[in-house]
């Protein structure tokens, strides 16, 4: 009978399932004897190879361990930090930056460095002073930095030698004009190339973060900290701030070198639409494999009041749900050995944190590379600061940006610039305040 | 079956008590398993998170501190939200309105054809299964100022380029054009369902009766088509009241439409909850949200009536009267 | 004079559904052709439709990174079990809310509806606490548990119940003396081919298309599905277009076939035998 049959399917399937149901994913032992799991969730696929190499490295000296690695696509990631960090179903170890992980820093829910841990990270040379303030919170230090963000300018060397222009730019005013010379029109007066490209829109933090190789270099930044320690009040309601949005402003609509119609971005700068942009070292990856013909080279930022650039600082967590955190730290530190930051300073592009490691033959075979580990006693690092409430103020701050970047009343009218940035502190500050942060 | 034209043999009220004795039985060991499932996997989770919203919450406790309506309160001071409130019920407007008519325009076209049939209804099916990632390429392309597709076309016209994800007012259209396309197929496959449900006896019946093809169309099929008609309204308007994912993969990266401008409840109650941890925040916002699509429900379904249309079908088959 | 006008509307309705139709197909085709291109291809701008050079590295990519073929298997079998038991409490619950009346029947309808209208992302987190006092969490209950039922299969198998069963046929029924599961399974069930095919393919596509959750409940790679699988060629900050719409291609298919497979099932509708007693 046809109803027997597909009862019988039913019942078969759901068989199936429930057999499926008792077996579970791959599960961790205590006991040291058996063989041991050891997970680690990253917030970025191109680091797996890293993880991969590292893990079967680690397998030499420890055989029964397996090394699980599971790679996420980063907004989600946040998403399943929130739901399994509080609940402790986390895995051992977790690559994530401070900036989206401080709320639980600051909850109690991930433990501090401790004995070699700690000795490791605070041993002489090895770590920057900011990528230690950076990992800090309360006098104690969280996690390891594992490898960092830093900000170049990037430029099209083809079209600076069509321009007639010999050296990058070392002054923002030097890159207004330059820009100025490189952009490119059709017929019609529509821009076909930027000379430079700027962050107009997009969602998230992103035009805030991009607005701030501005801003810092005039002498803004979002917020600071306030006269009574751990206190903070918005940064940029300062002729910084109105400089900075000024420099955007006219660059759409008075000189009109970059427009929200055109490409942005690494895309626009393989596909030959700007001649130059201000991005960290994996770009140089992305060009090799998508546009390897493309003639371009690398420079630091340019200064401008002062002179500096982006730090962001990708962290290595063991978390508290982890049922071996000794094991969990020894393959953390092992991921930090120099023989594993050199591999991946070379294949995956990001730069390493440790000061004390010899990548100087690497930088000679990538010349790309050496803008981003200049250094320079008056070039500083900037970057996120580690408390919560940084997310949301950048974030609002993007928003408003996005609207004054199309707001072409802004152009010349000194006053409603003020306005715009004033109106931004502001709500810079509310945010603050509701956070308890505030204080000038 | 069998087909027994015998009168019935036990007396009337026995016979209407044991029949309802059965039905009842069947109702109770049908419906409660399928209740504890709902229970279980929507209701329980769902109601602690509306209690949530009561409260101010922490990272570690979302219930940290009882704070009554304030959520609320700040709720509809909240600029954002009252932007994303706009957005939403505009998208959900223009959305359910347009891609209910031209999927009723196609199921109509479709039931009339045969052969080219099939082609036709997987290729209007391919957009609601394609995955997002594609789509927002492809459209981000479409919606290029400069080679986009559609500027392109519209140059035919003489129109100048439009930057259709640049501006604020021009993104939401060309949202709201996306998503009716990638919908459209789904409503559609209902509508077929739905049309062809519809037995050819009651079409040449009308026909017989020398109803135009219009008039069979207005008259037999759509009013027989209310429950569906209804059913289709109410998921689309639930559907794009919730919207998230497009407006997510539009307005990401580099030439993403300027955030705000598409800002929808549900993205809001994201930001919100996972972003800035208010979980309490965010649970009031989705209250909010659920009493306004409830709401709209609840005017749909007063709007349609009672929505069986068998005793229609019925009456018709009697008025057609097949000779 | 009405021949030479029908023909006119024959065409205009051609033409109508085949502009559609290069609309609707328009980004599939991208898909399929951005899958067999070469990098330096995938990012050519004005994009190309047909490539210049062919190439399946794509694919052997995606099969490499990970093992996507108990990724799909994963997928299978959840969207296998999802389906049928969607399909089995929308039928039966549709049936009992559309043709019985008990005590609180409209308030536990308007309950299911009102569940709809909540998005997964408002609810997840509980949902997940749930799972964690179960110990479901990264296991193939905890996988499939949101996807065990639908309420809009609930509303629409009652709404084509009522629209399509008349009450006079299942009464016809019980004079004759079956039994109500009786009447189930051999008058009702049978006369919802239609819908029932049609609920089949929009449930197996939901659970197929499942992202965000699979993502939190799963711990480990063994219990991944082909949407998370494919979200691992999204970078931080750019998205590896050629495996990933390969990937996804590998992903559309088998939706593409199950709708395939049962796009006869919804064509054929029914027929009223019932009715001619």
């Amino acid at each position: 009978m046809k109803i027997m049959r597909k009862l019988f399917l039913v019942a078969l399937v759901l068989l199936v399932a429930l057999q499926m149901g008792f077996a579970k994913g791959s599960s961790e032992s205590a006991s040291e004897s058996k063989p041991q799991t050891i997970t680690l969730w990253s917030g970025y696929p191109e680091m797996e190879p890293f993880y991969k190499q590292a893990a079967e490295k680690f397998k030499e000296t420890h055989p029964n361990v397996t090394i699980e690695i599971v790679s996420h696509p980063l907004r989600e990631f946040e998403q399943k930090l929130s739901a399994t960090i509080p609940s402790n179903t986390v895995a051992d170890i977790i690559e994530v930056s401070v900036y989206a992980n401080q709320k639980f820093i600051e909850a109690g829910l991930i433990p501090e460095d401790e004995g070699e841990v700690l000795d490791f990270v605070k041993a002489d040379g090895r770590f920057s002073d900011f990528a230690i303030a950076n990992d800090s919170y309360n006098g104690k230090i969280y996690g390891v930095p594992l490898f960092q963000g830093r900000t170049a300018l990037y430029y099209n060397t083809d079209m600076f030698a069509e321009a007639g222009i010999t050296e990058p730019p070392t002054t923002f005013e030097e890159m207004y004009e330059d820009a100025k010379k490189l952009a490119k029109y059709d017929s019609a007066g529509n821009l076909t190339r930027s000379g430079h490209s700027l962050r107009l829109s997009g969602q998230g933090s992103g035009v805030a973060e991009k607005f701030w190789f501005v801003l810092y270099p005039m002498g803004g930044t979002f917020i600071e900290e306030g006269k009574t320690a751990g206190t903070y009040h918005a940064a940029y309601n300062n002729d910084a701030g109105r400089k900075a949005l000024t420099y955007y402003i006219d660059a759409v609509y008075k000189d009109h070198w970059d427009d929200q119609k055109i490409k942005h971005d690494a895309e626009s700068f393989e596909l030959g639409q700007t001649a130059m942009f201000f991005r960290e070292s994996w770009v140089i990856g992305d060009i090799a494999s998508k546009a390897p013909n493309l003639n371009y080279a690398t420079a630091p930022v340019p200064k401008d009041a002062r002179w500096g650039r982006i730090t962001n600082i990708e962290n290595l967590y063991v978390t508290k749900a982890s049922k071996n955190p000794d094991l969990a730290w020894e393959f953390v530190l092992s991921l930090l050995s120099e023989e594993n930051q050199r591999w991946m300073f070379e294949n995956v592009g990001w730069l390493p944190c440790r000061n004390d490691i010899d990548i100087s033959d690497i930088i000679e075979r990538h010349p790309q590379f050496a803008a981003f580990t200049y250094t320079d006693p008056d070039y500083d690092e900037y970057g996120y600061l580690p408390i919560a409430a940084f997310d949301e103020v950048i974030t609002k701050l993007a928003e408003r940006l996005v609207t004054a970047f199309l707001d072409s009343s802004l152009e010349g009218n000194d006053a409603a610039i003020a306005k715009t940035i004033s109106d931004a502190a502001n709500e810079t500050n509310e945010i603050l305040k509701r956070y308890n942060l505030y204080g000038e | 079956m069998k087909k027994n034209n015998n009168t019935i043999a036990v007396p009337l009220k026995r016979y209407i008590s044991q029949t309802e004795k059965k039905k009842r039985i069947f109702v109770y060991c049908s419906i409660i398993p399928v209740i504890a499932i709902f229970a279980f996997v929507r209701i329980i989770p769902i109601c602690t998170n509306f209690v949530y919203s009561l409260f101010e919450s922490t990272v570690v406790n979302p219930t940290q501190k009882f704070v009554g309506l304030k959520n609320f309160i700040e709720l509809f001071h909240d600029q954002l939200f009252l932007l994303s409130l706009r957005n939403t019920t505009i998208f959900a407007l223009f959305v359910t309105i347009f891609s209910v008519a031209i999927a009723i325009l196609l199921a109509a076209l479709l039931t009339t054809q045969s052969k080219l049939s099939p082609l036709y209804e997987t290729i209007y099916f391919l957009p609601v299964i394609t995955p997002m990632v594609p789509v927002a390429v492809v459209w981000k392309w479409i919606y290029d100022p400069t080679y986009g597709l559609l500027n392109y076309i519209l140059s035919w016209f003489g129109i100048s380029p439009i930057g259709w994800l640049v501006y604020p007012n021009t993104a939401l259209i060309a949202i709201i054009i996306m998503s009716v396309w990638k919908i459209v197929g789904y409503n559609m496959i209902i509508f077929l369902v739905g049309m062809r449900d519809i037995p050819e006896t009651y079409i040449e019946a009308a026909r017989i009766d020398g109803a135009s093809s219009n008039q069979v169309f207005w008259k037999v099929i759509m009013p027989l088509l209310r429950p569906i008609l209804l059913f289709v309204f109410v998921i689309s308007t639930i559907n794009s009241f919730n919207v998230f994912t497009q407006v997510f993969i539009m307005t990401s990266g580099a030439q993403g439409a300027p955030g705000n401008a598409v800002r929808t409840i549900v993205f809001d109650i994201y930001e919100n909850g996972f972003r800035y941890f208010r979980t309490g925040y965010a649970a009031a916002e989705a209250v909010v949200l659920f009493v306004i699509i409830l709401l709209l429900t609840f005017i749909q379904f007063g709007i349609s009536g009672k929505g069986d249309s068998s005793k229609k079908k019925r009456a018709i088959f009697r008025k057609g009267a097949v000779k | 004079m009405k021949e030479y006008s029908s023909i006119w509307v024959k065409i205009l309705k051609h033409a109508f559904l085949l502009l559609g139709c290069v609309v609707m197909v328009l980004p599939f085709v991208w898909m399929l052709s951005t899958s067999l291109k070469i990098p330096s291809e995938v990012l050519s701008w004005p994009p190309q439709l047909i490539p210049k050079t062919f190439t399946l590295q794509n694919y052997v990519t995606v099969f490499q990174t990970a093992p996507f073929v108990k990724f799909f298997f994963n997928s299978v079998t959840m969207s296998v079990v999802s389906t049928v038991c969607i399909l089995v409490t929308s039928t039966i619950a549709g049936y009992v809310f559309g043709k019985f009346n008990f005590p609180g029947k409209n308030f536990l309808f308007v309950l299911t509806l009102a569940t709809s209208m909540v998005p997964l992302e408002v609810y997840m987190i509980p949902l997940y606490m749930q799972m964690v006092k179960l110990s479901w969490v990264n296991t193939f209950m905890g996988l499939v548990a949101p996807y065990l039922i639908m309420s809009y299969g609930i509303f629409f198998m009652r709404q084509n119940i009522m629209s399509s069963i008349p009450d006079e046929l299942l009464d016809a029924a019980r004079i004759d003396g079956a039994g109500e599961f009786s009447i189930f399974f051999r008058v009702v069930y049978p006369m919802l081919s239609g819908p029932s095919g049609a609920l089949a393919i929009f449930a197996f596509q939901q659970t197929w298309a499942a992202f965000i959750w699979p993502l939190i409940v799963t711990s480990t790679r063994d219990l991944w599905t082909m949407e998370l699988g494919l979200g691992m060629f999204q970078y931080r900050f750019t998205v590896d277009l050629g495996p990933i719409n390969a990937g996804s291609m590998l992903s559309v298919f088998p939706v593409l076939i199950v709708f395939l497979f049962l796009r006869k099932k919804i064509v054929r509708g029914i027929t009223l035998t019932g009715l001619k007693n």
